[in-house]
């Protein structure tokens, strides 16, 4: 079916990801009471479609799809669902799926507009292995600090149902607080060791003539990026800010890289030429 | 054609150790066992005595001791009046499950002079005794299995009873076809409800409730230390439910170190002297506290410093004394999470009514299989009276 393309893909994987939304808001009215597994069927399957919309971008282009904003953006969300079905393994896990089904739906959405996706020109001077492991290890951590910020809202929930003394705090299948800050904390960590190894990939990778890589303004937001999330550890480790404070602060930088990503993206020379 | 139940013995129900229960069904008949016309159909019967219809006083007097079960079936089965017995014996109800082929009314006269007469009781039973037939009586089976006519809702203990009660029966060969059925299509249903209801679901105790509440907030009781201030009952239930559930260890303060000693031994912790208990603080994960004190025993000047020693590791507080023992200005701290008695009751409370709100369907689902199995009883017995020539397969023993 020459005509059924990556994108037409792409969007029955969305379409997944709504319902799962939807039936997400189901399971929070339900107190998260009823077990998740149909929510981690729904993502299952929309991972099946986006995997084979990725693939098929791939062969397309002959290499790893993160050429242009459409593809960075399904290569994140794409990493946030493998890495959701791998924990959603374990029952107690699996509500990350309908705190982070919501995210995939509107991310998805945004990154199905036709302007973030224009026609491949002619073959980039620079490719190869590099560009691969920086593209794809940067776009792991973000799904990774994705995924993170979706444990941290699901302790914030948790936290503040037992502190206010909602009984939803116990007939919740949701996991304990404690483990959920472990799990943003390890999430969060992954998501920094993969950052550190997809910028310095990034600094030896050929550049456009005339362009400055210091003051390209992707690196700048990117640099900014890792100072944050290593403040964040760092003060983590120390023990200084509350579990309340540190989650908080995940969900805060999350919610900054998406919403500054792509405009940093298009004013970058080095990625945007 | 010879009727069953005839009466040969004035007490019939008394032991007697020349008493013989034959294999297969009691029929006082020359011929027997090859004459076996038997066209009556058997009807399963309860007949029993229970928290909602008898005082404590009253069902302690009719308990049956387990041992003393066997005895009893066999006298029961070989005056001819059952041919198949079960007896449950809690601390909340007796009953005496039956399958028989007297006509209901007689049947129960029968039970109940056998209750009256096996414990020596001369006290009258009026209303406190209960009575049913097909399908009310197995109807009662089954709520009584899913734990739907418990003291506690939804309890889960007595099925456990129950099969212990028909294990007891079968073992001893005082089970048939009948209530073999019966009783398995009861702990059937039991899964059943359990699985497809909320009827079990939560706790209904405050200890329980505090377990649970622990449960969400540490990944694991193991390795959690807990601290009872003040020694009374309340504190030494939610304790030991603590403990039950992985719960590292356990120190007490009180401001009886006697008392102290004592609950520390007898729960395998240690004590420390009433005023001591701040320097133990550091470690601790679980505080129950209960004491009589007037004024507040913990207030937040007191745990705000304290927890600066915790580094952010969570601390759950239960109060569970009346005046409260820890200022609620507590709660505000960072990782700290209070619940004094009425947060405690009222999540019980909630439970209660979440599990009150799935009888409908308990008693829905409890109708559908009662008319299951009262079809299919009626089926076999009508296939049994077409087989009359045979020697039916019968509870030996």
């Amino acid at each position: 079916m020459a005509w059924f393309t990556d994108r037409h893909f792409f969007l029955l994987a969305v379409m997944f990801y709504g319902l799962s939304a939807v039936y997400s808001v189901f399971l929070w009215r339900m107190g998260f009471r009823k077990d998740d597994h149909v929510n981690y069927f729904l993502l299952l399957a929309a991972f099946a479609l986006h995997t084979t919309a990725m693939f098929k971008r791939g062969f397309s282009l002959n290499h790893c799809p993160v050429d242009n904003l459409y593809e960075a953006t399904t290569f994140v969300t794409w990493t946030i669902v493998a890495v959701y079905l791998v924990i959603g393994l374990w029952p107690q896990l699996r509500f990350l799926g309908a705190f982070a089904s919501p995210i995939l739906f509107i991310v998805g959405v945004f990154a199905l507009m036709p302007e973030l996706d224009p026609a491949p020109g002619p073959k980039p001077e620079f490719s190869g292995a590099l560009i691969s492991l920086h593209a794809a290890t940067i776009l792991l951590a973000y799904g990774a600090f994705g995924l993170g910020a979706v444990a941290a809202g699901m302790f914030l929930t948790q936290q503040h149902d037992l502190k206010f003394h909602k009984l939803r705090a116990v007939l919740s299948l949701l996991p304990p607080i404690q483990r959920l800050e472990l799990i943003t904390g390890r999430l969060v960590l992954a998501g920094f060791i993969l950052f550190t190894v997809g910028l310095e990939a990034g600094r030896y990778l050929p550049r456009p003539e005339g362009a400055s890589y210091w003051q390209d303004p992707k690196v700048v937001w990117s640099i900014f990026m890792w100072v944050v999330y290593l403040a964040l550890l760092i003060l983590r480790w120390k023990r200084v800010p509350s579990n309340r404070g540190f989650a908080i602060s995940i969900v805060g930088a999350f919610v900054f890289l998406l919403l500054t990503f792509w405009g940093t993206n298009l004013l970058s020379p080095l990625h945007h030429p | 054609m010879l009727r069953r139940g005839r009466h040969v013995a004035r007490n019939k129900f008394a032991p007697d150790a020349s008493s013989h229960v034959p294999a297969g069904p009691k029929l006082p008949s020359e011929g027997w066992p090859f004459v076996i016309p038997h066209f009556a159909p058997m009807n399963v019967v309860v007949l029993g005595l229970s928290h909602h219809s008898s005082p404590v006083e009253l069902r302690e007097r009719f308990a049956f001791a387990e041992a003393k079960i066997p005895d009893a079936l066999k006298s029961l089965r070989g005056s001819g009046v059952a041919d198949e017995a079960v007896i449950l014996s809690t601390c909340n109800r007796v009953e005496i499950y039956a399958a028989t082929a007297l006509e209901s009314g007689q049947a129960f006269t029968e039970l109940k002079k056998f209750l009256v007469t096996i414990h020596a009781c001369e006290a009258g039973l009026g209303d406190e005794l209960y009575s049913f037939a097909e399908p009310q009586s197995l109807q009662h089976l089954f709520r009584v299995a899913c734990g739907l006519d418990s003291m506690v809702l939804g309890e889960t203990e007595i099925l456990g009873q129950l099969k212990q009660a028909y294990a007891l029966a079968h073992r001893h060969g005082h089970t048939g076809v009948r209530l073999n059925k019966a009783f398995q299509r009861a702990f059937h249903v039991a899964k059943h409800v359990r699985t497809e209801t909320n009827i079990q679901r939560g706790s209904v105790s405050v200890a329980s409730v505090a377990v649970e509440l622990a449960e969400k907030i540490f990944s694991s009781l193991k390795d959690r230390e807990v601290m009872v201030i003040g020694a009374g009952e309340m504190s030494e239930k939610t304790a030991r439910a603590l403990l039950s559930r992985g719960a590292r260890s356990l120190i007490v303060a009180n401001r009886s170190l006697d008392r102290a000693l004592a609950l520390a031994n007898d729960l395998g912790g240690r004590a420390v002297p009433f005023g001591d208990w701040a320097s133990a603080f550091e470690n601790i994960d679980i505080i129950i506290s209960s004491t009589a004190a007037s004024h507040h025993v913990l207030d937040r000047a007191k745990l705000e410093p304290l927890m600066k020693l915790r580094h952010h590791r969570p601390l759950l507080l239960v109060d569970i004394a009346v005046p409260r023992d820890i200022d609620p200005e507590v709660n505000f701290l960072e990782n700290v999470y209070l619940y004094n008695i009425d947060d405690l009751q009222a999540i019980a409370d909630d439970y209660l009514r979440l599990r009150k709100e799935e009888l409908a369907r308990c008693e829905a689902i409890i109708a559908e299989k009662v008319k299951a199995l009262a079809g299919a009883c009626r089926t076999a017995d009508c296939a049994d009276n077409t087989d009359n020539l045979l020697f039916r397969s019968a509870p030996s023993g």
